[in-house]
């Protein structure tokens, strides 16, 4: 199967958490834009658009293909055959292997093409602790069976886009950790995400760690010895990469369009500016796989799961990204076959 | 009786001067205190100028001349008053640093500060001041809240909030290093912080503060396992302010605990770095905001934004920020000398 054809694929998250309501929210929209899958349990979702109330067939698929987009349908891919459901709102073993053993098919499908990219929804940690799984989250899963030699998180909401240097770290170890080639690597993600995104040109704007940007020193020296010395490399390798801004404005200034992307040193510096934007509309992209991976920007919200009133608009943004990232691939390989063409053409002229 | 406030004269250079004179022609303003304008005349005749307006004042050399009774702003002269000589408009271009300016502000502000270490006045806003020309003026302290304190031989804790829409934001370290944060961070910094907060918010009106304070780690740490200094320091000070009647909770999350501010559920965020708080402020409209000197022996506060020397001089500044750092300023000279009543 090619990319031209294959499916979204969506994992279906902790079944304890609002990801199966949230994915069914999200796929009983009257006028499906692209066509889907759905990576879990077909009872979960059954079960979830039962008690939504939604007017929504499940059906289980054997073969991605054939999945349509019709609407009405939710198209299954089974990874797990659960009997008993786990309980709504509680951390168990059982639904921490159904989530990871989604997650898991889905990067291998993605991998093998079958399907075009990957939705997650929210999973938990404790749980898939509890199911002895060893990896924490989503990003070392798809670091570990994705393929990728280097994989950043790029958040975005409608007004800014940003790729955090370091992520689930004390801040102490985020500062130790933000070293010259965390640098080069997030500015060069943020590069190439932005321009998976269709940005041409990107201008990728590089906080400071400390306050006012170190002020020329007097407040700290990461800027001088790290952060600018990365930021003229990155320009060396034709990124337009500028900074290091401080912190406190950048984001303003992505804000009213002299930015693309901002690099973020640190998990709060990036997710302050983003979760204020707009919590509903941010979404999660991992950048420096091979296949396009989004996901919302929330968790399992455990104490609200079963009772329906979950929101789906994050879950939403993150299928429209992924549609936009995958269209903006196809238009690049359709582009490099059209000069490659070209090139054929000329050597024949 | 209404409260005396000093409103000292910016730097000669910027929009400051500018905006005395809009100020001044409020009769909002000109009603809510009484008002010592604390300048030099000639710098404050060319903010009229600019203004294009000419607010009716009482002029005097010394304070023992002042007569509020006249329903008109006083301003006192400090050349006069001090004997020094006027600024030289001829040397003062706009848009430029200039040490003299930067003298002219500190022997005004000075002046005010002596007023206030006299009880003279009670309360104190400040157009804003170019940080450089005071620097090069001689300062010599890390910015004009030291150099207050010190003018005012006031060694106790105080700390600059940032107020927007009604949204506050102190914070318990500022200008070091991010290195540095989380080893200057105690249980007693940070309950004195919270104290604090308490306080100045008081003084501003608040019956109750509701003071919400922010984790270092993210995801506060997530139960230690990314960081322990909610555990080991944040908390233990929250629990301990909290068994004196102040309204605090924490440490939350910092990348939600400022839209919970922003919203309303709480009152002041109590940052524990620079830029935590201050990402959250500028996206919410720092250019409206207004900077509060909390802990001071009086109330001083100035609008947030600065000089603007791209624009000063050409009557395109903005008086909104300044009217509402002024009457912060008279709310809480208010508020304050009822409590000593």
């Amino acid at each position: 199967m090619n990319q031209e054809t294959a499916p979204i694929a969506i994992t279906m998250g902790d079944p304890c958490g609002i990801g199966p309501e949230i994915v069914a929210k999200t796929l009983a929209r009257e006028a499906p834009t692209s066509r889907t899958v759905v990576i879990g349990s077909a009872r979960v979702m059954e079960n979830a658009v039962r008690q939504l109330g939604l007017d929504l067939g499940v059906r289980t698929v054997a073969e991605l293909g054939v999945v349509s987009s019709e609407p009405g349908v939710l198209a299954v891919w089974e990874t797990s055959d659960l009997v008993d459901l786990p309980f709504r709102g509680q951390v168990s073993a059982a639904g921490g292997k159904a989530a990871y053993d989604a997650i898991v098919e889905a990067i291998k499908l993605a991998k093998a093409g079958s399907v075009s990219g990957i939705v997650t929804a929210p999973i938990n940690k404790a749980a898939l602790a509890a199911a002895g799984v060893k990896y924490p989250g989503h990003t070392e899963m798809l670091a570990e069976f994705g393929g990728a030699e280097r994989v950043a998180m790029m958040l975005a909401n409608d007004e800014i886009r940003t790729v955090l240097v370091t992520i689930h770290c004390s801040l102490k170890d985020a500062i130790a950790r933000a070293d010259y080639p965390a640098q080069m690597s997030a500015i060069r993600l943020a590069h190439e995400g932005a321009l998976a995104l269709g940005i041409d040109r990107p201008r990728v704007a590089v906080a400071g760690l400390n306050p006012h940007a170190g002020e020329g020193g007097l407040f700290g020296q990461e800027e001088i010895e790290v952060i600018s010395p990365a930021i003229s490399a990155a320009r060396d390798e034709g990124i337009d990469a500028t900074g290091p801004w401080p912190g406190d404005t950048v984001f303003m200034q992505a804000r009213q369009g002299r930015f693309d992307v901002v690099v973020a040193q640190y998990h709060d510096q990036g997710l302050i500016p983003v979760k204020y934007m707009g919590l509903e509309k941010g979404v999660n992209i991992t950048l420096g796989l091979p296949f396009v991976r989004t996901s919302p920007d929330h968790g399992t919200a455990f104490d609200i799961a079963g009772e329906g009133i979950a929101d789906a608009a994050s879950l939403e943004t993150a299928l429209e990204y992924a549609e936009r990232l995958i269209a903006a691939k196809r238009r690049l390989f359709k582009a490099k076959d059209k000069s490659a063409q070209t090139e054929e053409a000329k050597k024949w002229a | 009786m209404k409260p005396v406030i000093a409103l000292v004269q910016g730097d000669a250079a910027g929009i400051g001067p500018e905006l005395l004179a809009k100020l001044l022609a409020h009769d909002e303003v000109r009603d809510a205190a009484n008002i010592l304008v604390i300048s030099d005349p000639g710098v404050f005749a060319m903010g009229c100028r600019t203004a294009q307006t000419d607010p009716a004042l009482h002029m005097i050399s010394d304070y023992g001349h002042a007569d509020f009774s006249l329903g008109r702003p006083n301003l006192l002269d400090v050349t006069q008053c001090l004997g020094t000589s006027a600024l030289d408009l001829a040397e003062i271009t706009a848009g430029e640093v200039s040490t003299k300016a930067g003298r002219t502000v500190l022997e005004g502000f000075g002046l005010a500060l002596d007023l206030a270490k006299e009880r003279q006045i009670d309360g104190l806003c400040f157009l804003p001041f170019n940080k450089q020309a005071m620097h090069q003026a001689g300062l010599g302290t890390e910015d004009e809240l030291q150099w207050a304190k010190a003018r005012l031989g006031y060694d106790g804790r105080a700390s600059e909030f940032n107020v927007i829409d009604g949204m506050w934001n102190a914070r318990v370290t500022s200008h070091v290093p991010l290195r540095e944060v989380a080893d200057r961070l105690s249980v007693d910094g940070i309950v004195a912080s919270i104290e604090l907060a308490h306080q100045t918010l008081r003084v501003a009106g608040f019956e109750r503060p509701r003071i919400a304070v922010a984790a270092l780690n993210p995801h506060a740490g997530d139960g230690g396992a990314i960081g322990r200094e909610e555990i080991e320091i944040i908390r233990p000070a929250v629990e301990r302010a909290k068994k004196q009647q102040i309204a605090c909770e924490g440490p939350f999350p910092s990348d939600t605990l400022y839209i919970k501010v922003r919203d309303g559920r709480y009152d002041c965020a109590l940052s524990m770095y620079h830029d935590q708080g201050q990402i959250a402020i500028k996206l919410l409209g720092f250019e409206m905001g207004v900077s509060v000197h909390g802990g001071l022996p009086l109330p001083i506060t100035t609008p947030a934004h600065g000089t603007a020397f791209d624009i000063a001089g050409l009557n395109r500044a903005n008086v909104e920020p300044v009217r509402r750092a002024f009457l912060m300023a008279v709310e809480m000279a208010a508020n304050r000398r009822a409590d000593s009543a």
